[in-house]
C-alpha cells in the first residue's frame, strides 16, 4: 500500500460521504464532518485491506467500528444525529456494485444463452454472500459502539 | 375500588386532554421516521414528547407503515394509531425534531404550541436545491467510481450520468411515481448515459462506469437501519426494511440490465 493510493481512497471516501450528505439534506455547516467520517472509514478500510491483507468483510467491520466510536466522541460537537453521521461515513463502503453484479448474474442464469450455468450461479452466490456479509459487518461495526455507550431512554 | 372501576376514566379537569397529546406525540414520531430515523430514535422521541406534555405512561408500537401509541395520565388512558408515509431521509428535519423534543421535554411548550411547531417544521425545513443535489450526487458517484477502479476517462461520464439521474429521480418522486418504478427508470437512464459516455470517452471500464452511475439508488440508510432495528429489538420493522431494500436493489439492477441490453444492441460491449 502506497501513500498516494491511501490518500486517493481517503479523498474519494470523503467526497462520496459529503455528496451523500447533501442527498440526505444535511446542512452545509455539518458537511465537513460527513467528509471526515467518510475519509476515516475509507482510510481504515484501505489500511486493513492493503496493509494488513484482511478480507473485505473484516476490513469493513474494523472501519465501521472505528467510525462508530469516533462519532460517539464527535456527537456533542456537531449537533448532528449520530445515525446520520456514522451511516453517511460508511455509505462509501456499502457494496452496491457487488449487489448489482449478483442480481445481474441471477438474471443471466435465466437467459437461454447461458453457456456455463454452474459458474454463473457460483458467481451470483459469491457476490450475494459478499454483499450480505459486508452489510452485516458494517451494521454490526456501527451498532457496537452505539449499544455499548448509549444511555437508554427511561420509560 | 375493584379492578374494573380502576379502568373507568376520571376526568379531574386539570390533566391535559389525552387525544391531542397522543396525536402530537405520534406526529413527532411519524415525522422522525419519515426523515430516516431508526426505531429506537422514534421510540425515544415519542416518549420525550408525550412525557414533556404531561403523560405518565407511554407505550409505542412501531410498524413499517404505522405507529400506535398508548398514553396514560393517572387512571386515564388512550390508544391511537397514525399512518406513516414514504420513508425518506431528511437529516435537517431530524435535527430540528430533536431540538423541539428537548424544548418539549423541559416543559416549555403546550400541546397546541407543539403542534404548531411541528406544522412549521414540516413546511419550513429547508432542502438543498435540485441542482446542488445533482452536482453533489454526481461527485459522490464519481468518487464511488474511482473506489471501484473506474479509470479517469470514465469518471466524467459517471459524474454527468449520476447527476442527471438524480435530477430525474427528484422530478419523478415529486410526481409521486412509485419508488420501485422510479429506481428502474433512473437506473436505466443513468447506466445508459454512463455507459455511452464512457464508451465515447474511450474508457476501458465501461461496465464499472455503468454500475457507478446507479449507486445513487443504493438505499444505504435503510439497509443500516434494518440491521439496527433487528439488533435493538424491532425484528418486524427491521425485516420489512430489509425486504424493501432488496426489492429496490432488484428494480435498480433491472434498469441496469436494460441499459446493458440496449448498449449491446448498439454494438457497445459491456
Amino acid at each position: 500500500m502506497t501513500f498516494p493510493f491511501l490518500l486517493h481512497q481517503t479523498v474519494c471516501g470523503a467526497l462520496a460521504a459529503a455528496g451523500f450528505g447533501v442527498l440526505f439534506n444535511i446542512g452545509f455547516r455539518s458537511l465537513p464532518w460527513c467528509a471526515v467520517s467518510g475519509a476515516l472509514a475509507l482510510a481504515v478500510r484501505t489500511a486493513c485491506l492493503d496493509g494488513l491483507h484482511w478480507n473485505l468483510e473484516a476490513a469493513s467491520f474494523a472501519a465501521a467500528l472505528t467510525v462508530g466510536a469516533a462519532v460517539q466522541e464527535l456527537r456533542a460537537r456537531t449537533d448532528l444525529s449520530q445515525n446520520a453521521l456514522d451511516v453517511v461515513g460508511c455509505i462509501p463502503m456499502v457494496p452496491g456494485s457487488f449487489a448489482a453484479k449478483a442480481i445481474l448474474a441471477m438474471f443471466a442464469l435465466t437467459s437461454a444463452s447461458t453457456t456455463d450455468a454452474a459458474e454463473t450461479l457460483i458467481t451470483a452466490v459469491q457476490y450475494a454472500l459478499r454483499v450480505t456479509f459486508t452489510i452485516g459487518a458494517i451494521g454490526t461495526g456501527l451498532a457496537i459502539p452505539t449499544l455499548l455507550l448509549r444511555v437508554r431512554v427511561t420509560r | 375500588m375493584d379492578a374494573i372501576e380502576s379502568l373507568i376514566p376520571e376526568d379531574s379537569g386539570s390533566a391535559p386532554a389525552l387525544e391531542p397529546l397522543a396525536m402530537v406525540a405520534l406526529d413527532a414520531g411519524r415525522m422522525l421516521m419519515e426523515a430516516g430515523a431508526s426505531a429506537n430514535g422514534v421510540d425515544e422521541i415519542v416518549a420525550k414528547f408525550a412525557r414533556g406534555l404531561g403523560a405518565d405512561r407511554v407505550d409505542l408500537r412501531i410498524g413499517y407503515a404505522s405507529l400506535a401509541v398508548t398514553i396514560g395520565i393517572g387512571p386515564n388512558g388512550i390508544t391511537r394509531m397514525r399512518e406513516v408515509g414514504h420513508l425518506g431521509v431528511n437529516q435537517r428535519l431530524d435535527q430540528e425534531l430533536w431540538h423541539l423534543a428537548a424544548r418539549v421535554s423541559r416543559g416549555e411548550l403546550t400541546v397546541e404550541e407543539t403542534r404548531a411547531e411541528l406544522t412549521r417544521l414540516a413546511q419550513k425545513t429547508p432542502r438543498h436545491s435540485a441542482w446542488v443535489m445533482a452536482v453533489a450526487v454526481g461527485l459522490a458517484c464519481a468518487a464511488f467510481g474511482r473506489l471501484l477502479k473506474v479509470d479517469w476517462l470514465g469518471t466524467g461520464p459517471v459524474f454527468l450520468a449520476a447527476g442527471l439521474g438524480q435530477l430525474v429521480r427528484r422530478e419523478l418522486l415529486t410526481r409521486h411515481v412509485n419508488v420501485f418504478i422510479c429506481a428502474t427508470l433512473v437506473s436505466f437512464l443513468s447506466s445508459l448515459l454512463g455507459g455511452l459516455g464512457a464508451h465515447w470517452a474511450q474508457s476501458t471500464t465501461i461496465t464499472t462506469a455503468m454500475i457507478a452511475s446507479i449507486l445513487l439508488l443504493v438505499p444505504g440508510i435503510p439497509s443500516v437501519n434494518a440491521q439496527n432495528d433487528i439488533l435493538e429489538g424491532h425484528p418486524t420493522l427491521g425485516s420489512a426494511r430489509a425486504v424493501t431494500v432488496a426489492v429496490i436493489l432488484i428494480f435498480a439492477a433491472a434498469g441496469l440490465w436494460l441499459g446493458q441490453v440496449l448498449l449491446s444492441h448498439l454494438g457497445i460491449e459491456t
